[in-house]
C-alpha cells in the first residue's frame, strides 16, 4: 500500500539522525523512566513507609489525581527477544490465581490514597495483559473500579499492551466498554524470516484487524513497537516492515534497539548470535528507520518514541507539558503513581516502591495479608533536583536555568560544576548548546538524549555503577 | 553522591523543617539523637525572634536572668507532643523553628483544632489560669521551643524593668490572633475563610522575615479542613479554584501566592457580595 508523503515544510527537521555521532556515543545508560533508576532502589523501604508517603500524599492541599500501572506478567509462548518479567504458561487458570491476588493487593493498597483522588492514568502491562479472557479482565477492572475512583473523562489514559496473535474485534471492543481507550500493540517486525528468528509470528493482518477495531470502538491513541537489532534484519527487508507499518497509521511508535544480554535474560540464548545485525548494519537499520518515520510527518518526541502531529505526546511537547514516567512519555503532570502486581513499580510522594519481582514471594506477602512491596527509596533533595534536570531534558530538551533556579532555589552554575564540564564536552561534540541561560539539546543530540540526561545522573559515578543492565543506544 | 547542592537562598527556619520532611525518611525516620550544640546553647541574646520577644531595652545582667529561666528543649519531631490536654506544671513555650498544632478532643472521640503556630509565636497560654493546660499542642514537623516555666517567669518579671509591659504586648498579640479564628468560622463562603487563612499565614511570615508570599503548608489538608470546618473536598476545590483563576501556584505543599490583592478582596469579601 502506498504511503502518503507530507509535503517537505511539514517534515519535522527538529531532530537530526547523524549515525557518525550516535556511533561515537555508542554507550550504555538508563532510559530514565525514573530518577533514581530502579538498582538504586533498598530494602529498608517496605510496606510502612509506602503506608507514610501515601498518608503525607493525601494531606497535599491539591492531593495529585492517581495514575496505576498493573502487571500481568503471563505470556503463551516466549519472544527470544524478551527481557521482561514473565512466565511463560498457556494454563489460562493460573490468571484466575494472580487476578485473586491483585484483588487482594487492591484492597490494601486503596484505602491507603483518599478517594477523592481520580485515577486519570491506567496501564495494563506484561507480560501479556490480552492473557487475561474477557471475563478475567471485566473482574479486574472491577476490583480497581471497587477501589479507586477510575476517571470517566476523555482526558482519562487508559491503556493497555495488546498481543494481537492472541486479540480479535471483540477483544477490544471488551477492552473499549472496560473503559481503555489507548492501544498499544507489539509488532517488532513483520519479515517472516525475522518472525521465526525471534519465536513472534505475526501477520499483518492479524495486526490490523486489532489497530482497525480500536479505532472502531474510539480508542484516542493507537501505538506499535518496533524492534531493531534482531536476527535477520537487513535494511532491504526492513524496509518492507516499515512501508506494512506505516500503512496502519498507527499515532505512535516505539523503536526500540535491541539489547543481546544472554547471560541475564534465558530466552535470549536461543537466538543465534552469527545471525545478529553488526554494529553498521544496526546503525543503518536506526537511520534508515528515523529517515522513514520523519518523511511520513512523524515527530521525534524522545528515546525512541515517535508520535504524529496531533497526537497527544506530540501536543503536549509542544506546549511545554510533557512528562516522563515509569509508563514512558506521558501528558498526565504530578500523579502519584500505584504499581500493583509483581514486580511493579510506583511512585508516590518524593519516593519510589517496588513489589516482589518473583510470583512465589508475592503470593506469600498478599497470603499473609501484607502489602507486597520489597524495596524502594526516599528522594533526597538532590535526587530531586537532579531528576527534574533530567525530566526537562528528557520532555522538552532544554533546560532553562534562571527558571530552574528559582524553582529549586539553587545557584545552577555552584552546584552543578562537574556537571557543566560534562556538557560542555558533549558541546564540544554538538550534542547541546550550553550557554548562560539555558542548556539546549541539539537538533543532532535529540537521539542521544540519555548521554545528555546521564551528566546529572549522580550514580553513576559510584562503583558498580556503569552497568551491563543498560542497554546500548545502538 | 559526593556533590551537595548549595542553597543560595538562605533556608528561613519554617521551610527548612517542611521541605526536609526528615520524619518521612526511613533513613532518618527514628528520632534523631544528633543535637546541634551551638543551636541550645543560643542565648536569649542572639535569637533571631528577640525583636518579638524581648522588651527593647533589656540588656547585660536582666537578659542573663532570663536565660537563666529560659530553658531550651531538644527539639521535637513531627507528631511529638509539647504538652497534653490537662497536664499539670504549665509552661509557657515560644516557638523558634517549625510549626505546632493545638487542639481539643472532642467527646465523639474526634478532635478540633484551636490554631496552627509558627516561629516567634506562642504556645501555652491556656495554661495561664493555672488548671493545667486546656488544650494539646503537637509539632506538625520538626520544631525547636524555648520554655519558660509560669513560676520563674512571674519572679523575673518582677525584677526586670519592661519585661512585664513586653510580656502582656506578646500575650495580647496572641490573644488578637486567636480571636480571628471565631470571626473567621463566622464566614458562611468556605473560600472566604480559607482566604482568610492564607492570608493570615503570610501576614505572619512577614513578621518573622520571611517571604510572605511563599507558604509551605506544614498541616494536611485534613487538618486545614477541620480547622476551617469544611471538609476535605471543599478545601481541595477551593485550592484547585484558586490556582486555576491565578491567585495561588499549588506545588503539593508549597503554595505560592500569585495575586496577593485578589486574596486579599476574598478575604474581605462579606458573605452577600457575589453570590
Amino acid at each position: 500500500m502506498p504511503v502518503t508523503r507530507l509535503p517537505a515544510s511539514l517534515i519535522d527537521r527538529s531532530a537530526i539522525f547523524d549515525p557518525d555521532l550516535v556511533a561515537r556515543h555508542d554507550v550504555s545508560g538508563p532510559r530514565y523512566t525514573s530518577y533514581p533508576t530502579a538498582p538504586q532502589f533498598r530494602t529498608d523501604f517496605g510496606a510502612a513507609e509506602l503506608r507514610r508517603m501515601a498518608h503525607a500524599s493525601n494531606g497535599d492541599p491539591i492531593p495529585r489525581a492517581l495514575s496505576i500501572y498493573v502487571h500481568v506478567p503471563f505470556c503463551f509462548s516466549p519472544c527470544f527477544y524478551c527481557g521482561c518479567n514473565r512466565v511463560i504458561t498457556r494454563d489460562t487458570r493460573r490468571a484466575d490465581v494472580y487476578l485473586d491476588h491483585l484483588a487482594r493487593e487492591i484492597a490494601l493498597t486503596a484505602p491507603l490514597f483518599d478517594r477523592d483522588r481520580e485515577v486519570v492514568q491506567l496501564h495494563l502491562g506484561g507480560g501479556t495483559p490480552n492473557f487475561l479472557d474477557a471475563r478475567q479482565m471485566t473482574a479486574l477492572m472491577d476490583a480497581l473500579r471497587s477501589g479507586f475512583a477510575l476517571g470517566g473523562g476523555d482526558g482519562r489514559e487508559f491503556g493497555i499492551e495488546v498481543d494481537p496473535r492472541y486479540a480479535d474485534a471483540e477483544t477490544i471492543r471488551t477492552l473499549a466498554e472496560l473503559g481503555f481507550n489507548r492501544l498499544s500493540v507489539g509488532i517488532q517486525d513483520f519479515d517472516p524470516r525475522v518472525q521465526q528468528a525471534v519465536n513472534r509470528v505475526q501477520s499483518e493482518e492479524q495486526t490490523r484487524i486489532v489497530i482497525d477495531a480500536a479505532r472502531e470502538h474510539g480508542f484516542r491513541s493507537v501505538s506499535v513497537d518496533l524492534i531493531l537489532g534482531l536476527p535477520r534484519q537487513t535494511t532491504e527487508r526492513f524496509a518492507r516492515t516499515l512501508d506494512a507499518v506505516l500503512a496502519l497509521a498507527p499515532d505512535r511508535i516505539a523503536t526500540y534497539a535491541y539489547a543481546h544480554l544472554p547471560e541475564r535474560f534465558r530466552a535470549q540464548r536461543q537466538i543465534d548470535a552469527t545471525e545478529l545485525p553488526d554494529a553498521a548494519a544496526r546503525l543503518a537499520l536506526l537511520g534508515q528507520c528515523t529517515r522513514a518515520l520523519g518523511d511520513a510527518g512523524y515527530r521525534y518526541i524522545g528515546m525512541d518514541h515517535f508520535a504524529l502531529p496531533g497526537d497527544d505526546l506530540a501536543v503536549a511537547q509542544r506546549a511545554g507539558t510533557l512528562h516522563r514516567n515509569f509508563q514512558g512519555y506521558s501528558t498526565h503532570a504530578d500523579c502519584d503513581l500505584v504499581g500493583l502486581g509483581v514486580s511493579s513499580i510506583g511512585h508516590v510522594g518524593r519516593s519510589f516502591h517496588q513489589n516482589a519481582r518473583e510470583l512465589p514471594d508475592y503470593y506469600a506477602a498478599l497470603d499473609a495479608g501484607l502489602l507486597p512491596v520489597q524495596r524502594g527509596l526516599v528522594l533526597a533533595d538532590e535526587d530531586l533536583v537532579r531528576g527534574d534536570a533530567i525530566q526537562r531534558l528528557m520532555c522538552h530538551g532544554r533546560l532553562d536555568i534562571a527558571a530552574f533556579e528559582q524553582h529549586h532555589g539553587i545557584d545552577f552554575a555552584r552546584s552543578f560544576p562537574v556537571e557543566l564540564d560534562r556538557l560542555r564536552a558533549l558541546a564540544d561534540d554538538g550534542l547541546v548548546d550550553v550557554a548562560d541561560d539555558a542548556i539546549r539539546v541539539t537538533a543532532r543530540g535529540r537521539y542521544l538524549l540519555r548521554i545528555v540526561a546521564m551528566c546529572f545522573d549522580a550514580y553513576l559515578d559510584a562503583p558498580n555503577a556503569a552497568s551491563p543492565r543498560y542497554s546500548r543506544a545502538l | 553522591m559526593s556533590i551537595p547542592i548549595p542553597l543560595r537562598r538562605p533556608i528561613a527556619p519554617v521551610r527548612e523543617a517542611s521541605t526536609d520532611t526528615a520524619c518521612d525518611n526511613p533513613r532518618v525516620s527514628k528520632p534523631s539523637t544528633i543535637v546541634n550544640l551551638r543551636e541550645l546553647r543560643q542565648s536569649c541574646a542572639d535569637c533571631a525572634l528577640s525583636q518579638l520577644c524581648l522588651p527593647a531595652s533589656i540588656g547585660g545582667a536582666d537578659l542573663e536572668r532570663l536565660d537563666d529561666i529560659v530553658r531550651q528543649r531538644m527539639p521535637l519531631d513531627r507528631g511529638g507532643v509539647l504538652f497534653r490536654e490537662g497536664s499539670a506544671h504549665p509552661s509557657l513555650f515560644v516557638v523558634r523553628s517549625g510549626s505546632l498544632k493545638t487542639f481539643v478532643s472532642l467527646p465523639e472521640g474526634d478532635t478540633q483544632i484551636l490554631g496552627f503556630h509558627i516561629a516567634g509565636e506562642l504556645v501555652g497560654l491556656d495554661g495561664l489560669a493555672g488548671n493545667g493546660h486546656q488544650c494539646t499542642a503537637e509539632a506538625l514537623e520538626r520544631s525547636s521551643l524555648c520554655e519558660v516555666p509560669f513560676a520563674s517567669l512571674s519572679d523575673v518579671a518582677a525584677k526586670v524593668p519592661g519585661l512585664q509591659h513586653q510580656l502582656f504586648r506578646v500575650m495580647s498579640r496572641e490573644f488578637v490572633r486567636e480571636q480571628q479564628h471565631p470571626v473567621m468560622m463566622g464566614r458562611k463562603q468556605a473560600m472566604s475563610r480559607l482566604a482568610i487563612f492564607l492570608r493570615s499565614l503570610s501576614e505572619r511570615l512577614r513578621g518573622i522575615g520571611h517571604d510572605p508570599l511563599e507558604l509551605n503548608l506544614s498541616m494536611s489538608r485534613q487538618e486545614l479542613a477541620n480547622y476551617l470546618g469544611l471538609v476535605i473536598e471543599t478545601v481541595s476545590r477551593l485550592f484547585s479554584r484558586l490556582q486555576a483563576q491565578g491567585v495561588l501556584a499549588v506545588d503539593r505543599r508549597i503554595v505560592r501566592i500569585l495575586q496577593p490583592a485578589a486574596l486579599a478582596a476574598l478575604a474581605e469579601k462579606s458573605d452577600d457580595e457575589g453570590k
